[in-house]
């Protein structure tokens, strides 16, 4: 069985095949494009992350699952992949999030936690013991200096800033739909309907609130960053946050 | 069961000193002095008082401040005037400033080995006509000096004098040097701002502000006229005239 | 004995129109006995911030390098360079880390902030020694002579000084206040920090 798939190599992935690979790496990409799609669409005013979230019984409880997380106010991240992993990652940057803001008094850019993530995500290639993370993220974050900005970090640990991005089963077929539909000046809300749109191309089944997930970027006002100063919390509004069923209804219907 | 509390040592003591705060401070101009105290009282955190007078005056022509331990600096006062009421009676005038000087001195100076606890400043003038500030430790050591600022707050307001009076650190224009002494109202002003500042950082000066101030004889009084709260002390006509002039400060 | 006495030394920090300045004389001494008279306590940290390091000599060593190495791994991580006010919390929280064994350094910083609309906002803070800020719109002061500090800048400072008149006051406020503490003086260094220049300054002062 071991030589079917890469031979005395597959097992330990600290170990390179003659190829040149590490070949767990590549069984944990694999992992990922068995996952759900997800996407991220970066918009002039801000980006949106979207995924589909699909039960195996119509028994579970469907408003447990929670597949974009809210890292700290200013960045949200989207998986496609194995769940249990996601959620390891999402706790470590967490802390990581809190552990910047105890230094700084402030979140970190999103290429620092991004960064951070990605490190994580690496370290589980090279360490003994242990196997990489079977997913595959979009980061989503607005800071000061870089404005809005996605990136997508895979098992590898390696990591790049994309305009738009797909991840998970359909991420061929819906990078191409984006491909076709992005420009360069697209709003916010014209964001949110391609990502639908993008994700209702090889949806299967049907497309309810209770079966997507949305989490937005909203490129604060001036007016919004002074407002966080003034109420002495030193906090600007967050901007990122989860669209609720109700919105997501509505973009649904529109 | 034997009561054993007793049988550890114990030390008793008495310390007859305490710190009451406030600041005093003293200007002298060519021909009048301004002398100045804040008039709150506390001990620790706790004040006391809002109004306990720390400048007294002498004479027609003296004015004492006296800053430290409160109940101290008010038997001082009290025995000074009385020693300037017995040199009254011997000798039918009143007593020159620069003796008033001395007398302090030897007064202080008495007490070498259980001091008034003390600082005093005694402004005035002096028979020649000229303003004059003197400054004394608690133990009678004098000098005679334009300015001094003294009690809780006078590491803060002593080297903005030195600014402000003495032109430290200043350097004059050729041919414009600095003058020997200032007008009065610039020296109000400066008495004024010395304790606003330290009221606004020292949470031992505070509440009022007294400010004498003695005009040599035959000195116009028009600079004076406009100045709110003023009040004249003056007892004897053509002689030396005082002033005091009270403003509130800050109570928090 | 106070152990910012041990070596001497005072900074302050003054806020003016479009414009910081920091200040700090030059003395390094042994308790009472002087040892040097070119003994810098201010450090740029960027071309826009400044942090004056009064206190134990050993310490202000020992931060001077703890914060470069902060700094240069902060810029290199973000790509940018740190600001005033972010800066403030990385000094606070790098003393906090020592809250009980601190480093005997009470550090003054003065910056300026960028804004939201390209613009630049004056900063000042200090902090006590394990790392309590001080976010003051006037001035900041620490060392041996803070008390005369106080008073001197509380009696000169006034809102929206010019470039020049700042740098006035701050050198009369330091030259005079250290003339009247025996730990701090020998010597004194201005810096004046515009959003296209910074100015230092080194002053002649009493060396008694």
């Amino acid at each position: 069985m071991a030589s079917a798939e890469g031979g005395a190599y597959s097992y330990s992935l600290t170990v390179f095949s003659p190829s040149g690979k590490l070949v767990q790496i590549e069984h944990a990409l694999a992992a990922v494009s068995q996952g759900t799609t997800s996407l991220g669409i970066k918009a002039t005013n801000g980006i949106v992350i979207a995924t589909e979230k699909k039960s195996s019984s119509i028994l579970i409880d469907d408003s447990m699952i929670e597949k974009v997380a809210v890292i700290c106010p200013n960045i949200g991240i989207v998986y496609s992949g194995m769940g249990p992993d996601f959620r390891i990652l999402v706790a470590k940057a967490r802390k990581s999030a809190q552990a910047y803001w105890k230094i700084y008094n402030e979140y970190p850019p999103t290429k620092v936690l991004t960064q951070e993530i990605a490190t994580i995500m690496q370290q589980a290639t090279h360490s003994g013991g242990v196997r990489p993370y079977g997913v595959s993220l979009l980061v989503a974050g607005w800071d000061i200096n870089r404005g809005p900005s996605l990136y997508q970090v895979d098992p590898s640990g390696s990591y790049w800033a994309w305009k738009a991005s797909a991840i998970g089963k359909n991420m061929v077929n819906a990078k191409t739909f984006l491909e076709k539909r992005y420009n360069d000046d697209i709003s916010l809300e014209d964001a949110i309907h391609t990502a639908l749109l993008t994700l209702k191309e090889g949806f299967e089944g049907q497309m309810t609130e209770k079966t997507i997930e949305i989490g937005v970027i909203t490129v604060p006002s001036e007016a919004d960053l002074e407002a966080g100063k003034i109420e002495g919390t030193g906090r600007a509004k967050a901007a990122f946050r989860k669209l609720t069923e109700e919105e997501v209804r509505d973009y649904l219907a529109m | 069961m034997p009561d054993t509390a007793h049988e550890q040592p114990q030390q008793r003591q008495f310390y007859p000193y305490t710190e009451n705060g406030g600041t005093i401070l003293a200007i002298a101009g060519a021909d009048f002095t301004v002398i100045a105290g804040d008039t709150r009282q506390s001990e620790g955190y706790s004040i006391q008082t809002r109004y306990a007078p720390k400048v007294f005056r002498l004479t027609e022509r003296a004015v004492l401040a006296v800053n430290g331990f409160a109940a101290d600096g008010n038997m001082f006062v009290k025995k000074v005037k009385q020693r300037l009421e017995w040199y009254r009676h011997a000798h039918a005038k009143e007593m020159p400033l620069r003796a008033i000087a001395r007398l302090i001195q030897t007064m202080l100076y008495a007490q070498r080995f259980f001091p008034y606890y003390v600082n005093n400043i005694l402004g005035g003038i002096e028979e020649d006509g000229s303003g004059a500030v003197y400054s004394f430790d608690p133990v009678g050591s004098y000098e005679r000096e334009a300015c001094r600022a003294a009690g809780a707050a006078s590491s803060l307001v002593q080297p903005f004098l030195d600014n402000q009076i003495y032109f430290k650190n200043q350097t004059p224009a050729p041919g414009t040097p600095h003058p020997t002494y200032l007008p009065l109202p610039d020296v109000l002003a400066i008495v004024i701002d010395s304790f606003t500042s330290a009221t606004e950082r020292h949470i031992e000066v505070g509440d009022g502000l007294e400010m004498y101030v003695v005009l040599a004889k035959g000195r116009s009084i028009e600079e004076l006229a406009d100045v709110a709260g003023v009040q004249e002390l003056t007892t004897r006509a053509d002689g030396d005239r005082m002033f005091v002039i009270q403003r509130e400060l800050k109570k928090d | 004995m106070s152990i910012m006495e041990y070596n001497g030394g005072s900074v302050i920090a003054m806020v003016g129109k479009d414009c910081v300045a920091i200040a700090s004389d030059l003395r390094l001494g042994n308790q009472a006995l002087g040892i040097a008279s070119d003994f810098e306590k201010i450090f740029p940290m960027t071309d826009r911030v400044y942090l004056g390091l009064p206190g134990l000599a050993t310490d202000v060593t020992t931060l001077r390098e703890q914060f470069r190495y902060r700094l240069n791994m902060y810029t290199i991580k973000e790509e940018r360079e740190i600001e005033p006010e972010t800066f403030a919390h990385l000094v606070s929280s790098t003393l906090y880390e020592r809250r009980f064994g601190p480093y005997f350094i009470e550090p003054v910083m003065a910056g300026l902030q960028r804004l939201p609309n390209g613009g630049y906002k004056p900063f000042i803070a200090a902090t006590d020694l394990i790392g309590c800020i001080n976010f003051a719109k006037d001035f900041v002061v620490a060392g041996t002579a803070s008390s005369k500090l106080f008073g001197v800048a509380e009696g000169l400072w006034e809102p929206d000084l010019e470039p020049e008149d700042l740098f006035e006051t701050i050198a009369q406020t330091l030259l005079n206040a250290v003339d009247r503490d025996a730990y701090s003086g020998w010597g004194a260094v201005v810096h004046v920090i515009t959003k296209d220049k910074a100015i230092k300054r080194v002053l002649k002062g009493r060396m008694d």
